[in-house]
């Protein structure tokens, strides 16, 4: 599985905007957002905007940087590919 | 001497509460403080009863807050409701031998145990008090009828409008007051557990309808700031809390 990211800017309508795209083997698998200062401790950390299939669902992690986010993400995509 | 003072104030959230949706006589008043109560202090966080669990007593909050609550399989919480000073979270117990769900503390919170026992036996004498807590439940029913379409069709700002509203009228009904200095002792992840959200989402909103000036937002709790603008953000129409006693007669 090949993993690539893209930054992007987000309208969150607040200002966590910057963003990321995270794909999948070409595939758009999720769109994460940068926190900003207003998120007190967690400012900085990057959080599951929007997940795509197996990333889909009503939970949205945060992540300490973008290899976190990158490895939980592939832990759940390679694990669907198993079953 | 102060302690039972104020333990007697305290039980009076009980009437308060009642009276808000039903009327009562001197004599059904006098009956409800008469009931034995075994008070607990308890710490924030706490689990009052658990999923499964059979309880003998009633759990009435004296202080503090608590809701009811699922835990999920991947261990997070599920909050289905919030309970303040003057509620019974677990009438149902009267009837229903096992819990179907938990029942916890937000905040420090003092909670009285009355037997069930004694509640059928006051029941029984007492029939007006019956169909009070029959109504509260019935309003239990149509607060759940209000949160399923706040949190199936809302927005999160609306959703979060809406819960502070009624909440803040909830308190307001058994005399915890804006007005006193009261804020709900509602945590970011609180909210979100309640309405589905992410704690990241519910500090969006909260900055957001602080920015308006619409709320005054602390690390955890949260006060109605300009009521008729956050009613009209929440969409909130408090005709479901039944919050009459004119219409109960």
């Amino acid at each position: 599985m090949t993993v690539t990211l893209q930054s992007v800017a987000i309208d969150t309508d607040c200002p966590d905007e910057e963003g990321c795209l995270m794909f999948a083997n070409e595939r758009l698998v999720a769109a994460l957002v940068r926190l900003s200062d207003h998120h007190g401790d967690k400012a900085g950390y990057w959080y599951l905007e929007h997940g795509f299939g197996r990333l889909g669902g009503p939970y949205h992690p945060v992540f300490l940087d973008l290899d976190a986010a990158q490895d939980w993400a592939v832990q759940r995509l390679v694990d669907v590919r198993r079953n | 001497m102060v302690t039972t003072v104020h333990l007697l104030l305290e039980r009076h959230r009980l009437i308060r509460k009642l009276e808000s949706i039903a009327l009562l006589s001197h004599a059904e008043k006098q009956a409800l403080l008469a009931l034995p109560v075994t008070v607990e202090a308890l710490d924030a966080n706490t689990t009052i009863a658990r999923d499964g669990q059979r309880s003998r007593t009633c759990c009435l909050i004296l202080n503090g807050f608590a809701c009811r609550f699922k835990s999920l399989s991947d261990g997070r919480r599920r909050i289905m409701s919030f309970h303040t000073p003057g509620d019974i979270t677990d009438l149902q117990g009267l009837s229903l031998n096992v819990g179907d769900h938990s029942v916890g503390t937000l905040v420090p919170t003092t909670i009285g145990l009355i037997p069930h026992e004694s509640l059928h036996e006051l029941l029984q004498r007492y029939p007006s008090i019956t169909a009070a807590f029959w109504r509260d439940t019935l309003i239990d029913g149509a607060i759940f009828r209000a949160w399923l379409v706040n949190i199936g069709r809302r927005t999160a700002q609306q959703r979060i409008a809406h819960l502070l509203c009624e909440m803040t009228m909830r308190c307001e009904a058994v005399g915890l007051s804006r007005d006193d200095g009261y804020r709900l002792p509602l945590g970011q992840s609180d909210i979100a557990d309640a309405l589905g959200l992410s704690p990241v989402q519910v500090n969006r909103v909260l900055y957001e309808l602080e920015g308006c000036s619409l709320i005054t937002s602390h690390d955890s709790s949260v006060a109605a700031l300009d009521w008729e603008g956050l009613k009209r953000a929440g969409e909130f129409d408090p005709a479901y809390l039944h919050l009459s006693q004119e219409e109960a007669a």
